[in-house]
């Protein structure tokens, strides 16, 4: 029983020490000259593999894109430092000859990389003419697919020759998240295969270099260069935090306590309720918008996507049905809580495209008829974002925006209005019938729907998911949803889905173009059912109508106005045809704290960039970043 | 001892028959699945740049080829067991070319220590709290160390960790929460590594001390309550053998033995990893890998990860088996 005693005494006493074990995230480091982001990837496995050409064989968004590497153009998602065009390595936007076939760059002079070799047009002809001729690196095909030649007449001019017209070859070197960066000829031209060459430590051309990791790949920590000026981002003044630590804090729970310990600067992305908690917990947190609904809309936009080779959703009046049975608001609620910014085009309602295509679409959007069979509705409902605000205004008082415009980037403008009675005559008059309460399909079974949602990886959208079902239910359709966890993507690739809640249009944007996913939705690239679809059009939709805009833009150049004509007759198409149901801009909710760091990127005051921290374009914060602390 | 060699011999082919079984079932099950890694690298390459369609189909069948999977399923399952058999997984698909084995060699040791030390801690104390309770009937605090191991016990393992969470990372944040050490400390053997191992390592220890220890103290508390009505303990009571001496020699050494097999099976099943302790707390180790590379389809990373686990358990089990007989006497070979 002593012993007993002892142990007990012996436990009282090292919990009295256990306060001398708090210590700060960082060793060695001081902390107000550090900035600490998040990385959504996670543990690296491969941590010590920091070769990017090689296709992921370590992580990306260790802060590897972000600080260490660069390429010609990056488009910003926002406004940008001084513009949404930003060149980079070049020093003017691409020069292309009248048909298209050859690609000319200039290049900035006076770029470094980091062990003082200068960056030339030598680098640049590396870079391609090594994808050129080795298969399984990152960029290997589309340079293999596109490129007939490259050269450099001088130190600062790279010259394509294109195997067949592209208007927009350059996109392969603009940055939107990413882009192919380029390698430092004099590292890998030394390398037997650069398939097995971890380029450890990497030699960087951005203004930070690497400073330690973990083996374990929870943390990377990047340190400012010396000569931070001889890099592209210099012109725009010395970064403000001298180390830059991308590091895997945990799941949602464990990002909102590192945060409100002042552990975290930047929480990639939470819940909803993590976001909330903080706002309401944490005086320093703040989000994209200071107030609700916080989340920075990306440039990218979640929809239930029909499987449009499937008999059921071959006719439009089905889809255009199923599109009047749900209730956005009741999506917006299930799905952020009501902080979603919803669209009824099929553009994000994000960047500039509230202005390029919202904006501009909305008299078309309200004067737009569909014919049910039996009469002419008018579905569209301007008020929808309207309504979103004054449904959360009793509990959230003033931080719902009053402002009409404010409410519209905040929450969305319209959406369609829920009509069962326009949806029923849809459904009749595609050959459908509704028996005591329930749906059955021309050849006589009953409707069934099955919505594909990837499950608790993505809570926001599988909450969306479970809501679509049971209004779906409501209306006499047996849906109901498939979690595909870990199998979401091959399900999504092989088709193997009635519909799913996943995104298939992304665009830059800062720029109306919209060729960046717009291209790859021509009928050329539609795989037979059963197999692979690549990547983006993966509701496998083919129509004339679409193929001949694509083939327009194609011909016109990236800043002809022609292109955003032609993208708007896109806008008109898709609502007229309804082959994926938008829903809303993927929000996304960072997190940034200011005890130690000001200067963040903000809807109201400063919107220079996307604040999400994993996008190559993040770097701009650097720039703007200044400490509370000396 | 002839009959121990046939003994020995028998349970040797049973070890090689279960370590073959169970390894071809990892490759069985993990081609099984509709996870395709390729499409996985392709998913994560693409989701995010401008990619073209033509493009993407050429990175499918260059990655396809990269990382050996053009063949037919047998041309891949003869593979497989040439590259087992030099103990060569093969290189990871989802870290492609590093080998699965550096990969497991990097987290393996993280795991052992934390599971070995947990291990340990929660039989060592157990054991000694349960034997105390079942010798020991009347005592109160032995009593509510009964009621507190039970109490603790059935409770998810996931609700007890993240309780230490909430209340060492955010109400008292003395502890850190994630992690195996802290930012930029310089590996190796230094003190401030080390101190900073066995920091990050308290709260997962803890946690799966507190779920662990409720079993072996039940377990041993029944074995007690049984040997001390045996005859020679009351023997030894009415020889006037002090009852320290009857507790430690007599009592708890012969209760000990089942509970040394269980824990002989504990600590071989280390190799399996600790799935949500490592999860919960961001602790690096085989768990935490495991779980990224079925996530990716890494089908050599899984049969690597389950290989090695299937080999542990059974070595130790066969260890157990071979020392049993000598170990125990009771233990006869037939």
């Amino acid at each position: 029983m002593r012993t007993l005693g002892s142990l007990a005494l012996a436990l009282v006493l090292a919990s009295a020490g256990v306060p001398a074990l708090a210590q700060e995230p960082i060793s060695n480091l001081p902390r107000n000259q550090t900035l600490i982001v998040e990385n959504p990837e996670g543990t690296i496995k491969n941590a010590g593999w920091f070769n990017i050409w090689a296709v992921n064989a370590g992580g990306q968004s260790t802060g590897l894109h972000q600080l260490a590497m660069d390429t010609f153009w990056y488009i910003d998602p926002q406004r940008g430092l001084d513009g949404v065009w930003m060149n980079s390595l070049a020093s003017d936007k691409p020069i292309y000859n009248a048909d298209f076939t050859e690609m000319t760059v200039k290049l900035r002079p006076g770029i470094f990389w980091s062990d003082g070799v200068e960056f030339t047009s030598a680098d640049v002809v590396y870079t391609a003419e090594l994808h050129m001729k080795t298969n399984g690196m990152r960029w290997s095909a589309p340079f293999q697919i596109n490129v007939a030649s490259v050269s450099a007449p001088d130190r600062n001019t790279v010259v394509f020759k294109l195997k067949k017209p592209n208007s927009r070859f350059h996109a392969l070197f603009t940055v939107r998240w990413n882009a192919v960066w380029m390698m430092p000829k004099h590292i890998f031209e030394k390398v037997a295969d650069p398939l097995k060459f971890d380029f450890n430590k990497p030699v960087s051309l951005g203004a930070y270099v690497l400073h330690s990791y973990d083996p374990n790949g929870k943390w990377f920590i990047w340190q400012m260069r010396e000569d931070w000026q001889r890099t592209t981002l210099g012109r725009y003044g010395q970064p403000g935090p001298k180390y830059v630590a991308y590091v895997d804090p945990g799941p949602p729970d464990k990002r909102v306590i590192a945060q409100m310990n002042h552990e975290l600067d930047i929480i990639h992305d939470t819940s909803a309720e993590g976001m909330f908690t903080l706002a309401k917990q944490s005086k320093t947190s703040r989000g994209w918008f200071k107030g609700f609904p916080y989340a920075h809309p990306d440039p990218t936009l979640p929809s239930v996507i029909f499987n449009d080779q499937n008999e059921l959703f071959k006719d439009r009046r089905v889809r255009w049905a199923l599109a009047l049975v749900i209730d956005i608001k009741a999506v917006s609620m299930a799905s952020y809580r009501g902080a979603a910014t919803i669209s009824a085009i099929a553009i994000p309602p994000t960047g500039t495209h509230t202005e390029s295509y919202h904006a501009p679409m909305e008299a078309w959007l309200k004067a737009f008829e569909l014919d049910t069979g039996k009469r002419k509705i008018k579905p569209y409902n301007p008020e929808v974002g309207k309504e979103i605000a004054e449904m959360l205004r009793p509990s959230l008082g003033d931080q719902i925006p009053k402002d009409p415009k404010e409410i519209a980037k905040s929450f969305g403008t319209g959406w369609w209005r829920p009509n069962p009675q326009a949806a029923t005559e849809l459904l009749q008059a595609a050959g459908f019938s509704k028996r005591g309460g329930d749906w059955y399909t021309p050849d006589g079974k009953v409707f069934t729907v099955k919505i594909v949602v990837e499950g608790e990886a993505r809570p926001v959208m599988t909450r969306a998911g479970s809501m679509i079902a049971q209004q779906w239910r409501q209306f006499g359709i047996d849906a109901k949803t498939d979690v595909a966890q870990g199998t979401m993507n091959d399900r999504r690739a092989s088709g193997d889905f009635d519909t799913i809640i996943s995104w298939s249009v992304e665009t830059w944007g800062g720029h109306p173009d919209l060729s960046f996913f717009l291209d790859s939705w021509h009928s050329q690239f539609v795989s037979l059912p059963g197999k692979s679809q690549t990547p983006r059009n993966w509701q496998r939709w083919s129509s004339p109508q679409l193929d001949k805009i694509i083939e327009q833009i194609r011909t016109v150049g990236f800043d002809d106005p022609k292109s955003l004509e032609l993208g708007r007759e896109y806008v008109k198409l898709m609502v007229q045809e309804m082959p994926v149901i938008p829903l809303m801009a993927y929000n996304v909710f960072t997190v940034m704290d200011e005890t130690y760091w000001t200067g963040y990127p903000s809807a109201e005051t400063d919107p220079y960039t996307d604040p999400v921290p994993n996008w190559g374009n993040s770097r701009a914060m650097m720039v703007k970043l200044k400490p509370t602390k000396q | 001892m002839n009959a121990y060699a046939i003994y020995a011999g028998k349970r040797l082919l049973q070890f090689a028959l279960v370590v073959f079984i169970g390894i071809n079932l990892a490759f069985i099950i993990t081609h099984s699945t509709p996870i395709d890694p390729v499409e996985q690298t392709v998913a994560t390459a693409t989701a995010f740049g401008s990619t073209s369609p033509e493009a993407v189909e050429m990175m499918r069948q260059s990655l396809r080829e990269l990382y050996g999977l053009g063949g037919s399923l047998w041309g891949q399952y003869a593979v497989f067991w040439k590259r087992i058999v030099v103990g060569d997984f093969g290189p990871s698909l989802s870290a492609f070319p590093t080998p699965v084995s550096v990969l497991i060699n990097r987290a393996l040791p993280w795991t052992i220590g934390l599971l070995t030390v947990s291990t340990i801690l929660a039989w060592i104390l157990g054991n000694l709290l349960g034997g105390l309770a079942g010798y020991y009937r009347d005592s109160k605090i032995l009593k509510i160390a009964g009621i507190v191991a039970m109490g603790i016990h059935p409770i998810p393992y996931y609700i007890v960790a993240f309780v230490l969470l909430v209340v060492f990372g955010y109400l008292w944040p003395v502890l850190p929460i994630t992690g195996g050490s802290q930012m930029n400390v310089q590996w190796g053997w230094n003190a401030t590594f080390i101190l900073s191992v066995l920091r990050h390592s308290i709260l997962p220890v803890i946690s799966l001390v507190l779920v662990g220890i409720g079993g072996w103290f039940m377990g041993m508390r029944s074995l007690v309550s049984n040997v001390v009505t045996e005859d020679y303990v009351t023997y030894a009571e009415l020889a006037g053998v002090s009852r320290r001496r009857i507790l430690g020699a007599y009592v708890m050494r012969n209760a000990l033995v089942p509970q040394v097999t269980g824990l002989a099976m504990s600590l071989g099943s280390i190799f399996n990893g600790a799935i949500i302790t490592e999860q919960v707390f961001g602790y690096p180790g085989i768990g935490t890998l495991l779980i990224s590379a079925v996530h990716t389809g890494d089908y050599s990373l899984v049969i690597g990860i389950a290989s090695v686990s299937i080999i542990a358990v059974s070595v130790c089990v066969l260890v157990i088996d071979l020392l049993y007989p000598l170990l125990d006497p009771r233990v006869k070979v037939s």
